[in-house]
Parts: structure tokens; sequence; C-alpha cells
């Protein structure tokens, strides 16, 4: 059976294999708070960043949770785990870079779009602010 | 020897009278009595979620309103969803088979973690009660979906459903996790993986999606009720919050969760179509792994749901060339399914008509559903009654039929009695009339752009809700004519055996109703399941002799 | 030498074969209860993308008038060295020294409690400067689509956080009980290896969380 064998495949280390990732997250840790010191452009100061987080995750993973010493299946379940991370993520905020700019919430890209003249759109009295908090849903009497 | 003449003994001490009192049902750890208790529960569920339904089909009997206002309308559909998915399709074949037969299947004595499976139960139970507290006071009027931002900010009684389905998730999660485990580490000396029942395949991949996709629904459904509870906006335009983003939340769990509801039903095929047709599963290899196909397939469609939210046309793209592909591994299971069919020796019973039923309403409700899929397609018919009629030939042609079908099947093998199998194929006809009747005419109204959860239409679609309710109303009577006879064969029915059917599939290898434990010598496997190739000899009947020659 | 002191066996539950088989069935439960932790805060962090993709600018505006960075970063050690002490624990328990283990996490629960009081501190300040979710937000300094809901995930993020930090150290307390009593060796560790999984995926998530919300 596939678990007999596993317990011999887990080595026997010392203490000292802990200590040695505890510095290295240490490092990594006083690397990740310098790199966000340094005036990366836009993109590369979140990638530097999750890439160090990357590091860091993996130490833990493999040497504090065993993953580096213990059979196929504990690493399966992980590594698929960080697939749909990637997926909903990656979809979810490629939906919203390639929609119409207009069809996401206003943000600053899109608000820099005055009306010549700087008019404000024209409410009548007593209507709903298509602006205000929660105005979907709420009866027109309540506001 | 004939099957049906051996040894037909009804099974006593077993596992439902070995301890008596209501603390030994309430405290139990045994997988068969958590597995009963599972039966009780989600029939009950769908009793409420088929009141629901009926109330639905009765208001639509007339353009106006019928029995009730446009708010109750709106209620009632959003209670019959959330009943139906939530406290019945999604627990209920896992929760009451899987928990049934799995480890008898595996040769195991239990499931791995016996405690968290009964803690399953419970959580099922205290979501249930805080879901039906709600609907109590009002229930919400959001549609099961829940949709942002009416869901944030709407008077009705929203937070009680949104933390029972919370609390049910939990109860999922923790069912998928017993399940995969139990799969992995507790296979019996010489059950390799390619030996597994199919049943088995399919729970696990199953529970595969429960555990990865059910925590993103509860966190959604989490945030929904602090935006409505504490206005915090994280779905509220107003306050810089995308409600689109709501529906990928949501969507990336709902979409893999009809996989959740209809691999199970086909675990549950996989077994009866070998068993009645007495032949050995045709492609084995290609059904199990179609399986896992469907299982991760399913995780990178959800934006189908989106297609006309305001998603970019981009991901819609994306996710129309996706879900075209997980078409594919249902058409390998159908395929393979009827191949095993095909010049098999077959034994027309209730479960088989009902095997029947699923094959065509999977099919047609399948190919519907690809249509859907399609962008420009769907731009006509989202939020029309084509999308109810799809997902109904799916849910009740596709899981609804497979359930009927494992509750036969199985019903000698956990109670050690027969169905009377006359009355049990007059229901067939009326659940497999019925449901034409109720739900061919959805198709036809949502094409002809009559839209959903609407409490009124024209006059236009009238005589074909009428037709509609008067199919629901003969589906209602099987059901009924189900409960009665099922019930009544528990203490009148016909002693059944260990094997009633003569089906190689390992669980039969037990007395009926199987005992406390499992088996008092473990099996050994030395050939896959459904193995009618090796001989005319009867199957084993005897348990715990390891004789699978 | 650690004495070897008369140990009760091992308990194998009923419907386990070998204790093997119970140890590798908790872990392989653990690891998939991890993964439904990890998506369940995917569901934040999407939210968190795109939100950071939407309003990029304000966000950083918010996390820089908005957050402690010391506090962040304090909080970083702490939970890097609460996950040495655990695994450490987990270490010396399955050699059968269980008093160290004991001792060991005792010290990580102190982290917890550290962990705990800084985050209190922040929360403190941040009620006071107006710095809060949704409706409730009344920071002046930063102003403008998407400052609220800065504010709205950093709390709903680290709020969901510190609530598994508080079930961590629940279980660690219980798991040091049980090694002072000696229960653990090396045919009996799964308890205090799973434990130690729960925890260090905590340590995990704020791996992520610390610079994501703080270092933007």
């Amino acid at each position: 059976m596939a678990h007999e064998n596993a317990a011999e495949l887990e080595e026997h280390h010392g203490a000292g294999r802990y200590l040695a990732v505890w510095a290295a997250l240490c490092v990594l840790t006083v690397g990740t708070f310098l790199a966000s010191r340094l005036s990366l452009g836009p993109p590369w100061h979140l990638l530097v960043a999750l890439l160090i987080a990357g590091a860091k995750a993996s130490l833990v993973a493999l040497f504090f949770m065993h993953l580096w010493d213990q059979p196929g299946v504990n690493r399966l379940v992980f590594l698929t785990s960080l697939v749909f991370v990637a997926l909903l993520i990656g979809l979810v905020l490629l939906d919203n870079a390639t929609r119409f700019p207009l069809a996401n919430p206003p943000n600053e890209r899109t608000l820099r779009f005055q009306a010549p003249g700087g008019a404000e759109p024209h409410v009548r009295p007593g209507e709903r602010q298509q602006g205000e908090p929660g105005a979907i849903g709420r009866p027109a009497s309540e506001r | 020897m004939n099957p049906s003449e051996s040894s037909v003994v009804y099974n006593t001490p077993n596992y439902l009278n070995a301890e008596s009192g209501v603390r030994s049902w309430l405290l139990t750890r045994d997988h068969k009595r958590i597995g009963v208790m599972y039966l009780v529960l989600t029939s009950a569920a769908f009793a409420l979620g088929g009141l629901f339904a009926m109330l639905i089909r009765i208001e639509l009997l007339t353009p106006g309103p019928t029995i009730m206002s446009a708010l109750t309308y709106n209620r009632m559909f959003t209670l019959h969803g959330v009943v139906m998915i939530f406290l019945f399709m999604v627990p209920a074949i896992p929760g009451i088979f899987g928990n049934f037969f799995l480890p008898l299947m595996l040769g195991a004595q239990d499931v791995a973690f016996p405690k968290l499976n009964l803690l399953s139960v419970y959580l099922y139970l205290v979501g249930a009660v805080i879901a039906v507290w709600g609907m109590i006071h009002g229930g919400a009027d959001t549609g099961w979906t829940f949709y942002a931002p009416y869901s944030t900010t709407t008077p009705t009684k929203v937070v009680p459903i949104l933390l029972g389905a919370f609390v049910i998730g939990f109860s999922s999660i923790v069912t998928g996790i017993n399940f995969i485990v139990t799969t992995h580490t507790m296979r019996g000396p010489g059950l390799t993986w390619d030996r597994m029942p199919l049943f088995v395949w399919s729970i696990y991949a199953t529970s595969v999606i429960q555990v990865l996709a059910t925590p993103v629904l509860g966190m959604v459904l989490l945030l929904v009720a602090i935006e409505h509870a504490f206005g915090f906006g994280i779905f509220d335009p107003a306050r810089g919050g995308d409600p689109v983003l709501f529906q990928h939340l949501f969507w990336f769990y709902s979409h893999p969760a009809v996989y959740i509801m209809v691999l199970p039903a086909m675990a549950v095929i996989s077994e009866v179509v070998c068993a009645y047709a007495r032949k050995n599963m045709f492609g084995y290899k290609a059904v199990a792994y179609s399986s896992l196909g469907i299982a991760f397939v399913g995780f990178f469609t959800w934006g189908h749901h989106l297609f006309t939210s305001g998603q970019s046309t981009f991901d819609a793209g994306i996710f129309g060339v996706l879900s075209m592909f997980v078409g594919i591994f249902t058409a390998i299971k159908v395929f393979n399914w009827t191949a095993t069919l095909y010049q098999g020796a077959i034994k027309f019973t209730a479960p088989f008509a009902y095997v029947c039923g699923f094959l065509f309403f999977l099919v047609f409700g399948g190919m519907t559903g690809v249509a859907l899929a399609t962008v420009s397609l769907d731009v006509h018919w989202q939020d029309t009654y084509f999308v109810v009629a799809h997902f109904h030939f799916i849910m009740v042609g596709g899981t609804i039929m497979a359930f009927l079908a494992a509750i036969h099947y199985w019903w000698p093998k956990m109670f050690g009695r027969m169905y009377p199998e006359g009355w049990a194929l007059v229901a067939a006809c009326l659940i497999i009339l019925g449901f034409n009747a109720t739900f061919i005419p959805q198709f036809l109204l949502g094409n002809m752009g009559m839209p959903r959860r609407y409490y009124s239409y024209p006059a236009q679609f009238w005589p074909l809700n009428v037709a509609s309710t008067a199919g629901a109303t003969l589906l209602g009577f099987g059901f009924l004519l189900i409960l009665v006879y099922l019930l009544i064969s528990l203490r009148h029915g016909k002693v059944a055996g260990p094997n009633p059917w003569g089906s190689r599939g390992f669980e039969w290898n037990t007395p009926s109703p199987p005992s406390a434990l499992n088996f008092p010598v473990p099996p050994v496997f030395t050939h896959g399941p459904h193995d009618y190739t090796t001989g005319a000899e009867s199957p084993p009947s005897a348990p715990g002799e390891p004789e699978h020659a | 030498m650690p004495e070897l002191t008369a140990r009760a066996a091992p308990p194998l539950a009923h419907h386990f074969v070998t204790m093997r088989q119970q140890t590798e069935a908790a872990r392989l439960g653990m690891w998939l209860f991890l993964v439904s932790e990890v998506l369940l805060f995917t569901g934040l962090f999407t939210a968190y993308s795109v939100y950071r993709f939407l309003y990029a600018g304000v966000f950083e505006e918010a996390s820089r008038h908005g957050v402690e960075l010391w506090a962040g970063t304090t909080n970083t050690f702490v939970l890097i060295t609460s996950s040495l002490t655990v695994a450490l624990a987990f270490h010396f328990a399955r050699l059968g020294r269980g008093r160290l283990a004991a001792a060991l996490l005792v010290v990580s629960l102190l982290l917890g409690f550290v962990f705990l009081g800084i985050k209190a501190v922040e929360y403190t300040n941040h009620f006071h400067e107006g710095q809060l979710p949704g409706k409730y937000y009344t920071f002046a300094e930063v102003q403008g689509p998407g400052a609220s809901m800065f504010f709205t995930l950093y709390f709903i993020m680290t709020g969901l956080h510190g609530a598994h930090v508080v079930v961590g150290m629940t279980v660690l307390a219980v798991m040091a009980v049980r090694a002072w009593r000696e229960e653990f060796g090396p045919e009996h560790y799964a308890p205090i290896e799973i434990a130690g999984l729960y925890w260090h995926l905590v340590d995990l998530i704020w791996i992520f969380l610390y610079p994501l919300l703080y270092l933007i």
C-alpha cells in the first residue's frame, strides 16, 4: 500500500533545517520591505512583491509544512489549489481589464472625462440620484 | 445457483436495529445510519421545495395574479431554488448513497473521518434550520442567485437565507474531504484505482469540486450578508464596488455546483446500467477519467452565466469556447453507457426505466446547454423560460431520475425489502410523462420570449403555461406514489436477500440490510466491479469471503 | 538521551488498519481542508485584485497614509517566528520530547497574542482616524472613488485572517496541553502535525496580505 512506504520516505533531519528556513524568511521579509522603498514603476513593484511573497510561501509550504519530504498526493492537492486561485483571479481581472471602460465602476481612468464646460448631469428634483449609495432597491420615498 | 433463490434472509441484527434509541442515532458514527439520516432530511427538503414548485405553477395557471402577489411569487421562486439546490440537489446523492456505499464498495469499515461525517449532518441541519427560520419570516425575494445590488438592499429577510446556505456549504466541504481521503487511503487490499467502481470515481470527482468551489460561494454569500447588514459597499458602485464581481464570484461556485449535482447522478447510472444490462462497462477508463474531466473543465466555464451582464466581450469569448469542451466528457459517458446497454441482457425494472429517462433527458438538456453557451443565442434566451427548461431537464430529468433509479436499485440493500415493481413502473410512467409535459412547454415559452421570475405574463403564453402546470401535477402525483409504496414496503415488502438483482457490484457482497460492522473479514479484491464475463456462476453472496473469482 | 517513559498504546481508530494509514489520512484530510481555506480567501483576493486594478492610485495613497508600516512589518516577523516555533514543537513532539514541544507551543501562543495585540492597536487607530469600511468611512486625507473600498477590503481580509489566528491559537493551546501530557511520540503525532499545518497556513496568508496591504 502506498501509505506503508510513505514513512520510509520521510527523512529524519535535525532542527537546524527549520532555523535555516526561518532565517531565509526573515531575509526575504527585509528584502520585500526594501524593495517597496525603491520607486519601481507600477507593474514591477507589484510583481517583485508577489515574487518574494511566493518564495516565502514556498519555503513555508515545502519545509515547515513538510511537502519537501512527503509523498506526492499532498503536493498535488496544494498545487491544484493554486491553479484554481490563478484561474479565478486571472479571468475576473481580465474581465475588468478588457471591458468597455465605462462598464467598470467609475474610477480615476474614466472620471477624467468631464462634459465640456464641466456641466453636471441634469437630475430632475425628486428623482433618485444615480450616485446615491444604496439608491437601487430602495423605494423613492425613502432616501 | 439462481440468484433469486440464494439465502433470502432478512439480516438481523443489522445496522438499523443493532442499537436502539434516539441517542444511538443522534450520536452515530456509522456511515450507513448517516446515509439514512441524509435520506430523511433531504427527502423532507425535496417535499418542501416541491411544495414551492406547485405554488409557483398554480400561480402561473393564469396571466395576472392567481393566488398570490408579485412579492410573494418572488419569494416562492427564490425559496424553491434555495431549498432544491442547497438542501437537496447538492447533498442528496453524495450524502445518502455516497455515505452508505463508498465504504462498502471500497472494502472499508467506515469513511475516513466518521465523527466529521456526523458533523456534516448537523451542519446541514443547522443551516437548514437557519434558512427555514428566514423563510418563516418572509424569506428572500432575490432569486436563489442573490444578485447584487438588489440582494444587498432588499428589505426582505435575505441574511438568514444567506447564512443558512453558508453553513450548509461547510457540510458539503466536510463530506467532500471525507470521501477524497477515504478513496485515497482506505481502499481494500487489491483494490487499485482501475478496479474501483465507477460510482466511486464520480463521487470522488464530485468531492474535488465540493472542496474547491464551495468556499468561494461561502465567501461571496458572507460578503452579501455583510454588505446588507452593515453597508460596506463591496458591490455598490457608489462606494466603488462592482456588481458584476458578485456574479463572477457566485458563478465560480455555482457552475461547478451543477456538476456537483450531476456527477453523482452519473455515478449512479454507471452502476445501474451495468447491473441491469448484466454487462461490464464499455470503456471503463473513459467513463472513469471523464468524471475527472467534467470536474476540472467545469471550473473554466462560469462566465457563460454573465454573457449579458456587462462582462467584457473578450472574457465572453473565452468562456464561450471553454464551455463547449465540457460537453465532450458528458458525451463520452453517454456513448459508453449506450454501448454497454447494446446487446446486454436487459432486465426492465423501474430503475432501468429511470435510466432510459435519464439518458434521453440528459442528452436533450445537455444539448440545450451547449446552445445556451453560444453567446449570440444566449442574448435571445437569457432570463427566459428556455434557460429554466434547460436546467430542469438536467436537474430533474437527469439528477432526479438518477436519484429515483438509485433509491429503487439500492432500496433492497439498504432496508432488506423489495419495493412493489408494478407500482414502481406506474410511478415511473407518471414521472416521465409528467416531466415531459411540465418542461417541454417551457422550452417553447422561453423561445417565444416569456421571461422567468415574473408572476404574470401576456395572454399568448397562457395555453403552454396551463400545460406545464398540468404536467407538474402529474409529476407531483408520481413522487407521492413513490413515497407511499416505499414507506409501505419497509414493513410489508418482500424480503430481499443479499442480492436480488444478481448485481456484481461490490456492495452486494454484504447481507441486506448490512450488519453494523461492514466486514468481519476485510475483503480482498482480485478484479474490477460488475465483471459479468467470468462465467455463469452466481455472484458471491457471503460477506467477508475473499472469493472474487 | 530522553527517558523512554511508558506511554499508552497509540489510539488506533477501529476503521483504520494501521497507525500509518490513520496518520496519512489525517494529513491528507487537513491538506484538503487547507485547500478549502485557500479558496475561501481567494474570493477576497479576487475582490482586492479587481479593485486595486481599478483604483490603483487611490489604493496606494490609502496604504501610505492609512496603514502603519511598522505594525505590518513587525507582525510579519512575529508570524514567521511563530511558524518556526510551531514547526520545532512538532519536530520535538515526534521525537517524544513532549515538555519541550509544549513550551515551544506556549511561545507560539505568546507570539499569537503579540500579533493580535498589534492588530488591536492598528484597528483602534483606524477607528479614530475614520478609516472604516463602506458608509462609515470619514478619512478626509484620502478621498475619491475606491478610498473606502481599500479599507473595506483591509478590514474584511485582516478580520477574517484574525479570526483564523484565534482558531489556530485555540488548537495550538489544546495541542500544548496534550504534548505536556506526553501523548505524542514517534508512533502518534498526527494531531500536532495537522494543528501545525493549520497554523502555517495562517502564516502563509499573512505573507501575501502584508505586501498587498502595507507595501503598495
